[in-house]
């Protein structure tokens, strides 16, 4: 029976001599139909007798609710049923928080703790109706002060977002490892400084959307939607109704984009209660882009850092010291959390730093809860760290290149286990750095730059390094609350009647390829053509364990289902074989799609007709043999530990490597920042679609981008929000992202299957570090130093203003 | 009180006839009057794009006009590029060129292509630049489109 | 975001257009491109009881050259103008203007008339018409009457128009010989509006020194403003670095309080339409040479 041991982890492991597939950058399945506007999006979907949300929001960032009148909407023709924090109160729990205990119901109930706090939502025969209606609720608000800077959260005297606690602390924390204060202590060197990454967040061009519909004589509650992890959502929605599992069912629509924390909880709430009380008809909710900006999943990173290393003589890391604000909002129902914990996973970096300490306090405060975004924590870290190994090599005298080549794990010290606890698979962080720097011409860049600052003008190069964790695990959140270990992703792959083979999984397209690369997997070890796979999506009480994307490890984790299936339905089909060759199966294999007896070239089968005499001739299959050509496999991580009580876990299962070189252009006149050239050199193991890879990379170059210049979501000290519309809040166009020159380098992982490393989360790791390390080497001859993100231009020009 | 009017338009070559109260979107009608669910709403303000179709020839954002203003107009939309079972040379570039994730843009991008691409079919990269600088991809980074932008250039001058 | 309720209506004439807005006496909204409304509309911040369409009134799109000028229609598409070969050879200012409104897809929608009805502070076609005193014909109820730019722009999202007023047409007179222009401006990305913006033209005389010097900042304050006291440091004037260098001090220290908004402080502003004036006056004064 097949085990995790049997899932390969070459090419040469599978039954096939020539892979065409597999390595290759093969047109993407689910294509034509989003090319041709065929691909069912939930806005798409439309159900008998459906009704439409829209929910009231609330304007005041911290206030009592002393009452809501909703009967004068009740009356609007068009209107089914409206619901406020009493039904929400009476019908469900509190969400679920990590850490536990900051979560609310999906509406308001007692009070408001942000601007666009949903207080009531009405479902209506339209959403223009059920607008109209909003106008109609009168809500009565006694305004309270509202705290929007985490350090005022801390005080004795701040207002209280939840008054039972006490205080706005979720999490206060000390975690240490290895000897750090004698690291500071015996110092050669300390490089100390104060970072500030504002808030910002993941903004996919589809928002949020999910139709809820509850039976109540049935006592089911269905959701079809843009769930990123349905399995994930089903079971905190099963929660919050007090419903069993299986009265459940989830449905993940394709959808348009999610970069972490697409699942709407609030909103499949909302409709879930409308639904309820408009007698079970099925109500939609798609959030528009303010509620998202607002009130949705589109926040996150908003942290105070105060970080040192600590470095020997010769410029040897010997200690890190990272002390992280992190202000998660007014609840943490929004699992922003976890990005505060991810750090540990790759804490030091690509370095040999033997101790390091995260000193971590998560705040709340009167805005809108964070959630995960692409990168789930790292991308400020990987700055913080970057910007300080810059500055140390400054205060050493070395050239940034030089500082990290004297601290980088050498390639022959993996598996290489970090001092936070994570443990890298595998990675030549020298070869890396190498390759870029010779795509990049770097010395003629340096006498590019020194001509330049003779003329007056002021080029910046950043060159920065980062591991990019894949594969994540529960155990990589242990620290804020986060209870388990063990994520599963399975599949089952079954052959029809006719031959074609279909792989049903538990989870819908987000956009980065994966039917795509299941289908090359599995087309290749069977040897068929690609177009006779099909890729089907499975609701949560269909579909075999599963969690979806997230965390870059579905192209690892589905290549591992797929495989592991593939394995465990040969060994069927073989089984069968063995039968009809009148011999046993220890003779029989799979090769290059035949089934037939070892050694005997002429005694074979295509394993399509094995299938075929299964379906139809289930008389003829020898005992013991389950009569269906299908198998399911189920793969998870091998070898994830609990996390101890400094946090320390293997979590993350690889470990890729990039570094990026970027070219910027200061204007100290105008305060604009310009990037001119931009090159990378990644490695994220075995790439089972190249192109795939690329894509996702130079997308999270232009995520980057817009978090090094253009992002921010902006609150004034009432904690009112101050980009509301994409006329405030800046998404890069065409004109801000550089087209960057691509290399890639592969050390495969030895834990994975087929060697691939998760990367789909990649550049937005490195990016921001990047642009912030070339502005800031412009800016040297001036004497000035930006360690705030964005960079942008007022903020520039402030700081130029003290030259 | 709702106010309503008869228009009547040519979407893709098919003439609809329809009642609609005046303060629909004509993305909304596109969508839910029509059925063509292929243009897409991303943001209601006129700033992504997601939801461009032609008017008159013209690439234009529908989120931010009114049905009503499309009365007698001819309209595109994504449904109306392939021809059959052919995709149109566009599509086929950006199938071939991955110009696409999660696909949600890729409508709206591909209809102001067309309008570039049946004005100008030796556009310069300045003018592709303009185009394309209409619309927000969060996902590609914008340089597999624009490799099928100068691919969709070439097939289209071989058609 | 979906619109409130409101009445619609697509008069045929401007008779009929008007006395709409006689009628609703403030609480109608002329619908021309819809790129500024209908997003007020979808964010319910507009709430007219009647949107007035002028989309089926004939005669008010045309781009016309005239000799010194050309006449543009009110109900022209920015794209017709961006794209007519006439406007790119004999006015490049306008031409470089155009291409700055936000993006083509806007442009194919948003019209002339719109965006200087409008009158955003940040928008280039009113910094334009001010440069170039463009001429506005207004028609009203009670006729037609002939508006100057200086007079036109009266403070934020206001103009002279009177409510029952619609802006029929703007002449925008070309530039005369040896005389050159620039327009330049800051923005966050590509095709917003800008943070600060300068346009600037500059006529040399035989001798070589200024002879005449428009200078209008934009996105600074409530309307695009001449800076009236820095054009005068260069009338009479050879035209070199040191002298740019001072009319651009006196053009930002001229400005009253410039706006302070998410993305850029007054004080940041104000050295931006400094250091955009002198870069717009030494472009304009290379192109003047050459003119």
């Amino acid at each position: 029976m097949t085990g995790h041991d049997d899932i390969p982890k070459t090419l040469a492991g599978l039954p096939n001599s020539a892979p065409r597939y597999i390595g290759q950058p093969i047109e993407r399945l689910e294509d034509p139909a989003l090319l041709t506007g065929q691909t069912e999006f939930i806005d798409n979907v439309v159900l008998p007798r459906m009704l439409h949300c829209a929910i009231l929001r609330s304007p005041h960032a911290h206030a009592r609710i002393v009452s809501v009148d909703v009967s004068e909407a009740e009356k609007l023709p068009g209107v089914f049923a409206v619901i406020t924090g009493e039904d929400a109160k009476r019908w469900s729990n509190p969400t679920m928080t990590v850490p536990p205990g900051w979560g609310t119901h999906c509406l308001a109930t007692d009070k408001a703790r942000f601007v666009g706090e949903p207080v009531a939502a009405v479902a209506a025969i339209s959403r223009y109706v059920a607008e109209d209606a909003l106008e109609l609720i009168t809500v009565e608000y006694e305004t309270l002060p509202a705290v929007a800077d985490a350090r005022k959260a801390l005080d004795a005297d701040s207002p209280l977002l939840f008054e039972e606690h006490g205080h706005n602390v979720m999490l206060q924390k000390v975690f240490t490892w290895g000897e750090v204060d004698a690291a500071f202590a015996n110092a050669a060197h300390v490089v100390q400084q104060t970072f500030r990454w504002n808030r910002l967040g993941a903004n996919p061009l589809e928002t949020f959307g999910v139709i809820s519909q509850w039976d109540l004589i049935a006592g089911t509650l269905t959701c079809r939607g843009s769930f990123q992890a349905q399995g994930h959502y089903a079971m905190a929605r099963a929660m919050v109704f007090n419903l069993p599992l299986n009265k459940v069912r989830f449905i993940s629509q394709p959808h348009g984009g999610s970069f972490g924390g697409k699942g709407g909880a609030r909103g499949t709430d909302i409709t879930a209660l409308l639904s309820r009380k408009a007698g079970g008809r099925p109500v939609k909710w798609i959030e528009d882009r303010m509620e998202y900006l607002a009130g949705g999943a589109s926040q996150a990173w908003d942290r105070h850092y105060d970080a040192a290393l600590a470095l020997d003589a010769d410029g040897k890391v010997t200690g890190f010291r990272v002390k992280l604000l992190d202000d998660l909002g007014a609840t943490a129902e929004g699992w922003g959390a976890v990005s505060a914990a991810k750090p540990l996973s790759n804490f030091t970096g690509c370095y040999t730093i033997p101790a390091a300490q995260y000193d971590l306090t998560i705040v709340a405060t009167n805005k809108l809860p964070g959630s995960p975004y692409r990168g789930m924590g790292p991308p400020p870290h990987n700055w913080v760290q970057e910007q300080l190994m810059d500055l140390a090599a400054r205060k050493l005298g070395l050239d940034p290149t030089e500082i990290r080549r004297r601290n980088f794990i050498p390639p022959d010290a993996f598996p290489y286990t970090i001092a936070s606890g994570n443990e890298y698979d595998s990675g030549d962080y020298r070869a890396t750095l190498e390759t870029v720097l010779e795509m990049a011409d770097y010395p003629a860049l340096r006498a590019e730059q020194a001509r330049a600052r003779a003329e007056g003008r002021y080029l910046g190069i950043g060159v920065v390094n980062t591991i990019e964790p894949g594969v994540f695990d529960w155990n990589a959140y242990a620290i804020v609350g986060q209870p388990g270990t063990g994520v599963p992703e399975g599949c089952t792959i079954g052959i029809d009647l006719f031959g074609k083979l279909t792989i049903r999984v538990g989870f819908s397209l987000e956009g980065q390829g994966q039917y795509t690369v299941a289908a090359q997997v599995l087309a290749d070890w069977f040897k068929i053509d690609i177009t006779d796979v099909r890729v089907v999506a499975l609701d949560t009480l269909s579909a075999p364990p599963h969690f979806g994307p997230g965390g870059s490890r579905l192209g690892v984790a589905l290549t591992g289902a797929v495989l592991g299936a593939a394995h465990r339905l040969t060994e069927k089909l073989i089984a069968v074989a063995a039968a009809l060759f009148q011999t046993t199966p220890e003779h029989v294999e799979l090769r290059d799609g035949m089934i037939g007896v070892k050694g005997m070239a002429e005694a074979q089968m295509p394993f399509q007709e094995v299938a075929q005499t299964m379906l139809a001739r289930s008389d003829l299959l020898p005992p013991g043999v389950d009569p269906n050509p299908e198998a399911t496999y189920v793969w998870t991580a091998a070898g994830r530990t609990p996390a101890d009580e400094q946090g320390r876990a293997k979590s993350y299962l690889t470990a890729a490597n990039a570094c990026h070189v970027v070219l910027v252009e200061v204007d100290i006149e105008t305060a604009q920042v310009q990037i001119k050239k931009y090159w990378i050199a990644d490695d994220c193991g075995t790439r089972l679609n190249p192109a795939n890879v690329e894509g996702q990379t130079q997308g999270g170059v232009a995520q980057g981008v817009g978090a090094a210049l253009l992002e921010e979501a902006v609150y004034d000290e009432d904690a009112q929000l101050r980009t509301s519309t994409f006329m405030d809040y800046l998404l890069p166009t065409i004109y801000e992202v550089p087209m960057t020159e691509k290399r890639a380098l592969c050390t495969p992982s030895p834990f994975t299957p087929l060697g691939a490393k998760g990367c789909g989360e990649g550049a937005m790791h490195t990016t921001p570090a990047a642009i912030l390390c070339a502005i800031n080497d412009a800016l040297i001859p001036l004497g000035v130093q930006l360690f705030e993100i964005p960079a942008s231009p007022q903020r520039i020009w402030t700081l130029l203003q003290r030259r | 009180m709702s106010v309503t009017r008869r228009i009547a338009m040519t979407v893709n070559g098919e003439r609809h006839e329809a009642d609609v109260e005046v303060r629909t979107t004509l993305v909304d009608f596109l969508r839910g009057d029509l059925g063509l669910t292929g243009t897409h709403v991303g943001c209601e303000h006129g700033v992504c794009g997601a939801c461009t179709v032609l008017w008159n020839g013209r690439a234009v954002r529908s989120c931010i006009m009114l049905a009503v203003q499309a009365d007698g107009a001819e309209l595109k939309t994504v449904e109306g590029l392939a021809d059959g079972a052919t995709l149109h040379p566009i599509q086929q570039a950006f199938l071939e060129k991955h110009g696409l994730q999660c696909g949600f843009c890729t409508p709206g991008f591909m209809m102001s292509i067309y309008e570039l691409l049946t004005r100008d079919s030796a556009p310069s990269e300045e003018d592709i630049t303009d185009t394309l600088g209409g619309h927000i991809c969060r996902c590609t980074g914008y340089q597999s489109i624009v490799e099928a932008v100068h691919l969709a250039v070439e097939k289209m001058r071989a058609t | 975001m979906k619109p409130p309720l409101f009445d619609y209506a697509t008069p045929a004439t401007l008779a009929a257009a008007t006395a709409l807005l006689v009628q609703y006496d403030g609480e109608a909204k002329l619908l021309s491109g819809g790129q500024s409304l209908v997003p007020l509309l979808n964010m319910r911040l507009a709430r007219p009881a009647m949107v007035v369409d002028l989309a089926r009134i004939p005669d008010l799109d045309y781009v016309r050259a005239d000799g010194e000028g050309f006449a543009i229609g009110g109900m022209t598409r920015q794209r017709s103008v961006e794209l007519s070969p006439e406007v790119r050879v004999r006015h490049p200012l306008l031409y470089a203007g155009m291409q700055l409104i936000a993006h083509p897809q806007n442009r194919n929608q948003g019209t002339v008339g719109g965006s200087l009805a409008h009158a955003d502070p940040a928008a280039e076609l009113p910094a334009m018409a001010l440069a170039l005193d463009a001429t506005f014909q207004a028609t009203g109820p009670d006729g037609v009457r002939t508006i100057a730019a200086a007079d036109f722009f009266l403070t934020y999202l206001t103009t002279a128009l009177e409510p029952a007023e619609i802006l029929t047409a703007v002449r925008f007179p070309t530039l005369p010989a040896r005389t050159g222009w620039s327009i330049l401006e800051v923005a966050r990305r590509h095709g917003d509006f800008g943070l600060a913006g300068v346009v600037a033209i500059v006529g040399l005389g035989a001798d070589g020194r200024v002879a005449s010097a428009r200078l209008v900042l934009f996105g600074v304050g409530a309307t695009p403003i001449r800076a009236a006291g820095a054009e005068a440091l260069l009338v009479g004037h050879a035209a070199e670095p040191a002298l740019f260098a001072a009319v651009a001090t006196r053009a930002a220290a001229d400005l009253e309080e410039p706006l302070t908004d998410v993305h850029a402080s007054a004080d940041y502003r104000r050295d931006l339409a400094r250091v955009l004036t002198g870069r717009a006056l030494t472009e304009a004064t290379t192109r003047a040479r050459s003119a």
